[in-house]
């Protein structure tokens, strides 16, 4: 008979069919259990040290990450979990990369900008090589995406400013037909690029 | 335990896609054994969800399936590719891809359930082009609507909107309603044009079916339905387990074994993943291994008594290549908001141009407005234009609400030279050849193209349109069919009209590889009725013998 085999990328399972359904109820059961038990750490670690943020304090560069984030977003704040998983991740791809997001962070401290693109504008003024560092952190808010990862899919940031219309695919919750009904009207925008245009390549299906 | 005493059915099947799941879903429930040998994994639903969630390239078919490396597929339609080699004038128009996992290449479809019009099995005798099939619609007429129940099929009444292929039978569930994008396009083409906009008919449940929930509009009908409100080739794999039928993964055949005479085929041989070779008997034989691998198989094993390969005597197996392929355009609106994106993928066509009398001078299309989710396209587009912070806001929310997608089907002829064959310098981890195809598009498919490249041009007009965007050359629907090619004349085609091979009695192949010619609609509807006649005559052969 032929020896069971695991794929070595994909997990396999032989099962009847009524056990797949099984094996779905027990995996949803089981994280239930799961959930319940952290809501059950969290009223017991009350008023102490359980919370949902990590410590940004600790490393003052991810800080200044932040700082630079928030004026690139035009936003007040961002989530500093995100952050700092994108910011580990941007690092990763390439050995200039820390030294080019701490010079950007100087720019911003050392200067006003009324808005993103006016910052934007002078770090590509100052220094060509920013362009790519703010596609980066564009990319990663955005997106959820950095150094080809993803980082976060539905929190990314281009489904928040989208979700008074459509739904992150895989996690549509209108119900059957919602798609029927009309969508909001969007006008024309108005801004500028700040930033010199790159090449676009449309990814291979 | 010798595997030779376990491994023997009545009908052992190789591939366990569509073809091979119905063919033992209708024979085990008639109390014939079976055995199914699917040359891939078996995985489940939810691992391929969480694989598209983490996935930089959201848009890539392939990149939830990665392929083992004993059952190795395309990996995307990128020319050169890792598996699928392509030459020829026209290469990139054949970089097809496709699925080995049990269960097949349905995972990934967008459920478009098309009927062929009967034009489309006699396209030599009405338009003196390509071949006629060994058989006309009305002998699939039943085996459509069977496919169509097993399916789960919505589509329109046929007094309301005719799609020009007679029906018996309505279709087993009510259209699915389409979204603001679809109604508005739609509105456009009625007012604007001769044409018209139809609902695709689509194996997508719009209400609970077969076990399977009404479909909720994630948009994801390609690469993974997150809910299975799609049918796909492992709810036929479902059914035929329950009903008795044996699925064995991991199990890459690589050798028909026939008598002495050359006239039957008495065994299969396959590789485990250790490359531990399998002799499986049985009475009949059934290849649904999808065109190209099917091909693949035939040729793979030959030997003395069959030089070219297996069923080969016409020397057609491998040959009369076909595709739908495919015109793309993307462009943004200049019109009010659409928000492509709300509901399924694939809802509505342009069918005006599926049949005519120019079809005796240039191939047949549809034409789809595809329902796509844009946000992730317009983000990337808006971030490559330079904007940050709320002018990139401003603009994803513009980009992502007007963006729209065209793509057409344009029919190919079969043409001898466009042609499969075996690698010689390529091999997988088993040793098996990989597969080569040469590829030039038939001059009749080019004119095809021409053609739909002016209509859209008219429609990006009518639109508004701006920031056109063309796929450039032309591009593979991964509709591939042709590689064992039905005909009456033994000297000229593969299988006859049952889908019998002409040089075995006892052999039979499932695939799109049989069509004679490939029409417009997608294939796959076509390719499930075929295997249920194909159920039908092995009822027939082994219930009244």
């Amino acid at each position: 008979m032929t020896k069971e085999r695991h794929c070595p990328l994909v997990d396999l399972h032989v099962s009847s069919p009524n056990a797949m359904r099984l094996n779905r109820l027990m995996r949803m059961s089981r994280r239930d259990t799961l959930m319940t038990g952290m809501a059950g750490m969290g009223v017991l670690a009350t008023g102490t040290a359980v919370s949902a943020e990590p410590a940004t304090g600790a490393d003052p560069e991810l800080e200044r990450f932040m700082k630079v984030s928030e004026r690139l977003t035009d936003r007040p704040s961002l989530d500093p979990r995100i952050g700092q998983a994108l910011y580990e991740r941007i690092l990763q791809s390439g050995p200039e990369r820390k030294a080019q997001l701490g010079r950007l962070a100087d720019l911003l401290a050392g200067g006003t900008y009324e808005d993103a693109s006016a910052f934007a504008k002078a770090a590509e003024q100052s220094d060509p090589a920013f362009k790519d560092v703010i596609h980066d952190l564009m990319s990663g808010w955005y997106r959820g995406v950095a150094n080809g990862k993803v980082v976060v899919y539905r929190s990314a940031l281009m489904f928040d400013i989208t979700k008074d219309a459509i739904y992150p695919k895989t996690y549509a919750a209108g119900g059957p037909f919602y798609w029927t009904t009309q969508p909001p009207e969007v006008d024309r925008p108005t801004g500028a690029p700040a930033l010199s245009p790159s090449k676009f390549d449309v990814e291979p299906t | 335990m010798s595997s030779e005493q376990n491994l023997s059915a009545d009908v052992v099947i190789v591939g366990s896609g569509v073809a091979g799941s119905s063919i033992a879903n209708e024979l085990a429930r008639a109390g014939i054994s079976v055995i199914v040998l699917e040359a891939g994994p078996r995985v489940d639903r939810q691992h391929f969800v969480d694989n598209f969630r983490n996935l930089e390239n959201k848009p890539s078919y392939q990149g939830p399936f990665p392929s083992t490396p004993w059952a190795e597929h395309p990996p995307n339609q990128i020319t050169p590719n890792k598996y699928l080699h392509t030459s020829g004038p026209n290469a990139e128009a054949y970089q097809q891809v496709y699925l080995r996992m049990m269960g097949g290449t349905t995972w990934h479809w967008a459920g478009c359930a098309w009927r062929y019009l009967p034009s489309d099995f006699e396209l030599k005798t009405r338009y003196g082009q390509g071949r006629d099939w060994a058989l006309k619609y009305d002998d699939l007429e039943p085996f459509y609507y069977q496919a169509e129940v097993m399916m789960g099929v919505c589509g329109p009444d046929p007094k309301v909107e005719d799609l020009g292929s007679p029906r018996r039978q309505p279709y087993p569930m009510e259209a699915l309603p389409i979204s603001y994008a679809a109604q508005q396009f739609r509105k456009l083409i009625s007012e604007k044009t001769p044409y018209r906009v139809v609902h695709e008919p689509q194996a997508r449940n719009t209400k609970p079916y077969d076990g399977r929930p009404t479909c909720e509009g994630h948009n994801n009908c390609m690469p993974i339905c997150p809910i299975g409100a799609m049918y796909n080739g492992g709810y036929s794999v479902y059914h035929a387990e329950a009903a008795g039928a044996k699925f064995v993964p991991n199990a890459v055949v690589y050798k028909i074994e026939r008598d002495s005479a050359n006239k039957k085929v008495t065994a299969v041989h396959y590789y485990d993943p250790d490359k531990g070779s399998h002799r499986v008997t049985g009475k009949y034989f059934v290849i649904a291994a999808h065109c190209i691998e099917t091909a693949k198989l035939l040729l793979v094993s030959a030997d003395e008594k069959s030089p070219n390969g297996i069923a080969n005597s016409s020397g057609h197996v491998g040959r009369n290549m076909m595709d739908h392929t495919g015109v793309q355009v993307t462009f943004i609106s200049g019109d009010k908001a659409l928000w492509p994106g709300r509901g399924p993928l694939e809802t509505n066509v342009i069918d005006n141009f599926r049949d005519g009398d120019w079809r005796g001078d240039r191939g047949a299309y549809l034409v789809h407005m595809v329902d796509d989710n844009q946000v992730d396209f317009a983000t990337q587009l808006a971030i490559s234009k330079g904007y940050v912070g709320k002018a990139l806001e401003e603009q994803i929310r513009y980009l992502a609400s007007h963006t729209v997608r065209l793509f057409s089907h344009n029919e190919a002829l079969p043409d001898p030279d466009n042609r499969l064959t075996l690698s010689t310098t390529h091999k997988d981890a088993l040793g098996i050849p990989h597969p080569d195809v040469y590829y030039k598009l038939p001059e009749y498919t080019v004119r095809s193209c021409e053609h739909t490249r002016g209509l859209f041009k008219n429609l990006i007009g009518l639109m508004h349109g701006t920031d056109e965007q063309w796929t450039p050359g032309y591009f593979p629907q991964d509709h591939p069919s042709g590689s064992t090619i039905m005909g009456v004349d033994p000297k000229d085609s593969v299988v006859d009209g049952h889908c019998r091979t002409h040089d075995h009695e006892n052999l039979f192949i499932a695939s799109s590889s049989v069509f004679s010619t490939v029409g417009t609609g997608n294939i796959t509807l076509t390719v499930a009725a075929l295997a249920l006649r194909v159920a039908d005559t092995l009822k027939k052969e082994l219930l009244h013998a």
